[in-house]
């Protein structure tokens, strides 16, 4: 899986704290994410999607 | 409030935990290799456990949860792994005490190898996961 939360995050210039507040998680969870080392839940996925005004599928790629 | 409240309980322990080991090897006279492995064992065990308090009140104080999704997950991978362990160790330790030393142990040694075996399990895979993410 691949992430395009950093893109995103610089687009609304959130720190990685900024964006983990945000959400309701550790901050530990936002650097694993934007690493692709970390497959979130769907309401995970949902509330990391909401809070930087996009869809899922954009934050988040699955590749075969 | 809640995460507070988890984080005072689990020094309170930890604190209850090396007093009680403080009178146990002051009340226990002869200060033996028995006595200080025991002394070690629990020691690293509430090294681990200040490690993940101090983890979790570094995310308090930041205004974050001291537990989410993630360290959730964590934690029910790494109790299921320390379970498996637990289960394994009360068969395995007395056959190979047994295969090994001829030495047929007290079923108190057994649970105490138990106790730490599967604390340490819990303890490695802790760390591990959480360091490697998933």
């Amino acid at each position: 899986m691949r992430t395009r939360i950093k893109e995103f995050r610089a687009r609304h210039n959130l720190t990685q704290e900024e964006l983990a507040n945000k959400v309701g998680v550790r901050r530990e969870t936002i650097v694993f994410l934007e690493q692709g080392k970390y497959n979130p839940s769907l309401k995970l996925a949902h509330d990391v999607a909401k809070a930087l005004n996009a869809k899922i599928d954009e934050i988040f790629i699955f590749e075969d | 409030m809640k995460d507070k409240i988890e984080i005072v309980a689990g020094i309170l322990i930890a604190v209850a935990v090396l007093t009680t080991l403080y009178f146990y090897l002051t009340s226990v006279g002869h200060i033996g290799s028995g006595e200080i492995s025991v002394a070690v064992i629990a020691l690293i065990l509430v090294v681990f456990a200040i490690y993940v308090l101090w983890d979790r009140l570094k995310n308090v104080q930041r205004g974050l949860p001291s537990k989410d999704e993630r360290l959730i997950n964590i934690n029910h991978k790494a109790g299921y792994y320390a379970f498996i362990a637990a289960i394994w160790s009360a068969v395995g330790v007395p056959m190979l005490s047994d295969f090994l030393f001829h030495y047929e142990l007290e079923g108190s040694r057994v649970g105490s190898a138990v106790v730490i075996i599967s604390g340490f399990v819990f303890a490695i895979s802790y760390l591990y996961m959480e360091r490697k993410g998933n």
